[in-house]
């Protein structure tokens, strides 16, 4: 391994740029990520920001049951996010569309119809340890050694 | 003047603060035991009474499962599952456990009370019988029902009498809603209420 990319997976494991995107919950999952912001989980001590920027984003947290006002959106969004990148469900919505997965209703779950999603977190809503723990085991595995496993 | 430098430095460079300062983690987060998680097996026997069917809120988020050697057993649906804790409580024999839940409601002493309420539309019923000759519990006490629903004892659930269904004795009802999956006129409704119920000893 070049010292290069030693340097970068060194890097990389640090600065770890997180985007969420809700397309239709009920506000339950946004509030849990927002709380891992908050000093008692305090996700920037792991080196994980949030931005919520696609065009400078790493990972995108997606939250929501995908209604039909995000079918032209949400893979335009997935595209803008430079390479490497992976897409989490965060919530039981984006697995099932839950209590929102009716007859007669809108919504078009699950997620990974639209966009690829590399992880699932179940919950209604998660806990933040559980969030946490998703990006935190990811984040390696899709990060580390990125441009000799692309060749 | 040099020395009170070097006692000014090393009062606030001390070696912890310095490694706080750079390498500062929060304690590891553990789930705490009152959390409710995913219910889980406490391994007594499911009798398959599916009142934790009944009372989940979410869609396919619980299932009671036919085992292969003849028993059976809930299981949950992550993705499904919204962890309110609602199936804890309604099972009458304990299956479930999650979080605190068991043991609050022996404490408490509270429980979780199914009942059923029969509605049939007289308007759109037309008495053809087929809910009276579906019906499971009709089947246990008259076994000879033939078409039409019509019989002559009064102990039976529910039954034709003079062109229309009556409902004869609903607290023997169920909840399974045979009735209303082999109604061709969605004449008959099966209402389940579910009640929570404090100290039921004291009340009998």
């Amino acid at each position: 391994m070049s010292i290069l990319q030693s340097f970068k997976n060194l890097v990389r494991s640090r600065s770890i740029h997180v985007a969420y995107v809700d397309v239709g919950s009920c506000n339950g999952c946004d509030i849990e990520v927002l709380a891992c912001l908050a000093p008692r989980y305090d996700i920037e001590q792991y080196g994980i920001y949030v931005h919520n920027n696609p065009r400078e984003a790493d990972i995108l947290l997606v939250i929501g049951a995908y209604t039909p006002g995000w079918e032209d959106k949400l893979q335009g969004l997935w595209e803008k996010i430079p390479d490497p990148k992976v897409a989490i469900a965060i919530g039981n919505c984006p697995i099932s569309g839950c209590v929102f997965n009716r007859p007669h209703s809108y919504v078009n779950p699950p997620v990974s119809k639209h966009i690829p999603i590399a992880a699932q977190v179940p919950g209604c809503p998660p806990r933040p340890t559980e969030i946490l723990q998703a990006v935190l085991s990811l984040a390696p595995e899709v990060f580390k050694d990125y441009e000799r496993r692309k060749r | 003047m040099i020395g009170s430098i070097v006692s000014y430095i090393r009062e606030f460079a001390r070696r912890e603060w310095i490694h706080k300062f750079f390498f500062a983690k929060t304690a590891p987060l553990t789930t705490p035991v009152y959390s409710r998680g995913f219910p889980e097996l406490t391994g007594k026997t499911c009798t398959h009474a599916l009142f934790c069917m009944m009372a989940c809120p979410a869609p396919g988020a619980i299932e009671v499962i036919h085992l292969e050697d003849g028993g059976w057993e809930p299981r949950i649906h992550t993705g499904h599952c919204i962890r309110c804790g609602l199936c804890v409580e309604a099972c009458p024999n304990g299956v479930l456990y999650s979080g605190r839940i068991l043991e609050s409601m022996f404490y408490d002493n509270t429980m979780l009370s199914f009942s059923f309420r029969i509605d049939v539309d007289t308007d759109r019923c037309m008495g053809c019988g087929n809910c009276a000759v579906a019906c499971p519990v009709n089947k246990t006490i008259d076994a000879q029902m033939s078409h039409g629903g019509r019989a002559s004892t009064d102990e039976l659930l529910l039954k034709v009498s003079e062109g229309k269904c009556v409902v004869l004795h609903p607290e023997k009802c169920t909840g399974c809603k045979t009735c209303e999956q082999h109604c061709p006129n969605e004449a008959i409704r099966v209402a389940r209420l579910l009640e929570a119920v404090h100290a039921p000893e004291e009340e009998l």
